[in-house]
């Protein structure tokens, strides 16, 4: 538990959380590891997962019927996968780890309650979930924008 | 020497060149050789206007290395009236080139320094003179790091250059593509996303080029890096026509981008690019 206390801590997804927070989401938290081409995710998969990633590449993959799928963003080391927590959703998009991937699997339910039952935490959490989903959603934008073109 | 001295008094009267090589860079992206024997100074950053009899004048940026001034490189791409006549030119066709304008990438002054390459899509072309320079006086200079962006891997410019210098030991170089197919084994995403995994330091010396909008958010996520405006330095792209700040028709604000700039300090620009009028 130390340990993972330890892995946790040092994630940038939780830093500066509280200690006492750190501790109480240990419960809900486990070390994963993915060989390159499994996949955390897939599309219509139910999001019950937040993923801390602490090493590898994920691609962000738009499934095509028949054709390759297009990769529209790639994950690493300190990014979160499955920031849906707030409004809990299936999976759009497949996650497919490129290498080995090692990260934090934090199951959303469990997650959920201790929120609810720390409103400091639940706070702490959501905004750091705000602020991610805002920058993802610029890069977005940006991308959307096809600047190069 | 005899032709620098005449475009030293006669601005608008362009020399005849003829190109030595043509290399097709991109789908509509080619790159052409003029071999000067004499040599052909200039300074990275610095842009000549080519001229196609009875078509037009356009400004390009010189992309070649400044060490070799009897080879004058320029990277265009085929996207107007003039340019796409261009792009059916080649070898052995003639050209007129009246040169080099504007101001350049303060490369003495990072002496010592890191220094930070960002480019975005064909923004590379301006900046490889900077980078050949670095690179050809590396002691001079910190830590180098090049991170590019561009569409799709389709699209990265100078890809074999990338992927020469990319394999030094030291120089950092990273590509991201704003989309993929499951070939494709770097990043994929934003620009400013390469920024997350580079150290920065308020001292380095930073050098974007690229489509306005990138440059902006660039300098945008430099500054939450606390990034001091003064460091960056970004090259501005106008409707430039006689390239010596007297038609006015690359006025920016109280600026002529062809005098004054292409490469300003971001900090002086900065006010401008938030008018929509200019």
């Amino acid at each position: 538990m130390d340990d993972l206390e330890r892995v946790l801590r040092a994630h940038p997804f939780l830093a500066e959380l509280e200690p006492e927070h750190v501790k109480f989401l240990v419960g809900c938290a486990k070390n994963v590891r993915f060989r390159a081409g499994e996949y955390l995710m897939r599309a219509g998969d139910r999001e019950d997962t937040l993923y801390l990633i602490r090493q590898g590449s994920v691609a962000i993959e738009m499934p095509r019927p028949g054709s390759e799928a297009i990769c529209v963003e790639t994950l690493g080391a300190g990014d979160v996968l499955g920031v849906s927590l707030l409004t809990p959703a299936a999976a759009h998009l497949d996650c497919r780890s490129r290498e080995t991937v090692v990260a934090l699997a934090i199951d959303n339910a469990c997650l959920q309650r201790k929120m609810t039952e720390d409103p400091r935490l639940g706070f702490a959490i959501s905004m750091r979930l705000l602020e991610r989903t805002y920058d993802r959603l610029s890069r977005a934008r940006l991308q959307h924008l096809d600047v190069y073109r | 020497m005899a032709m620098m001295a005449m475009m030293a008094t006669t601005p608008y009267l362009p020399v005849a060149m003829t190109i030595a090589r043509s290399v097709r860079e991109l789908a509509d992206v080619f790159t052409w050789t003029f071999e000067v024997p004499h040599g052909f100074e200039f300074k990275p950053g610095q842009f000549n206007m080519l001229y196609i009899h009875g078509i037009g004048e356009v400004p390009i940026s010189i992309s070649g290395d400044p060490a070799t001034p009897e080879r004058l490189i320029h990277t265009i791409r085929a996207v107007g009236t003039v340019t796409r006549v261009m792009d059916k030119l080649g070898e052995g066709d003639v050209m007129g080139v009246r040169g080099p304008y504007g101001s350049a990438w303060p490369i003495d002054e990072a002496k010592g320094r890191d220094v930070l390459v960002i480019a975005g899509g064909l923004g590379l072309a301006p900046l490889r003179p900077v980078i050949l320079r670095v690179l050809g006086n590396r002691a001079d200079y910190g830590r180098v790091t090049i991170l590019y962006g561009a569409r799709t891997p389709a699209d990265l410019l100078y890809r074999r250059e990338l992927e020469s210098w990319r394999g030094r030991f030291d120089v950092r170089v990273e590509a991201i593509v704003d989309r993929a197919g499951t070939d494709w084994f770097g990043q994929v995403g934003v620009v400013t996303r390469l920024l997350d995994s580079v150290p920065i330091h308020p001292d380095d010396a930073v050098f974007v080029c690229g489509p306005e909008i990138m440059m902006r958010f660039v300098a945008l996520e430099l500054e939450k890096r606390a990034m001091p405006r003064e460091a960056i330095w970004i090259s501005m792209e106008r409707s430039m026509k006689c390239g010596v700040g007297l038609c006015g028709h690359c006025q920016l604000a109280g600026s002529f981008v062809c005098k004054d700039g292409p490469v300003y300090r971001f900090d002086r620009i900065e006010p401008y690019l938030r008018v929509r009028e200019l």
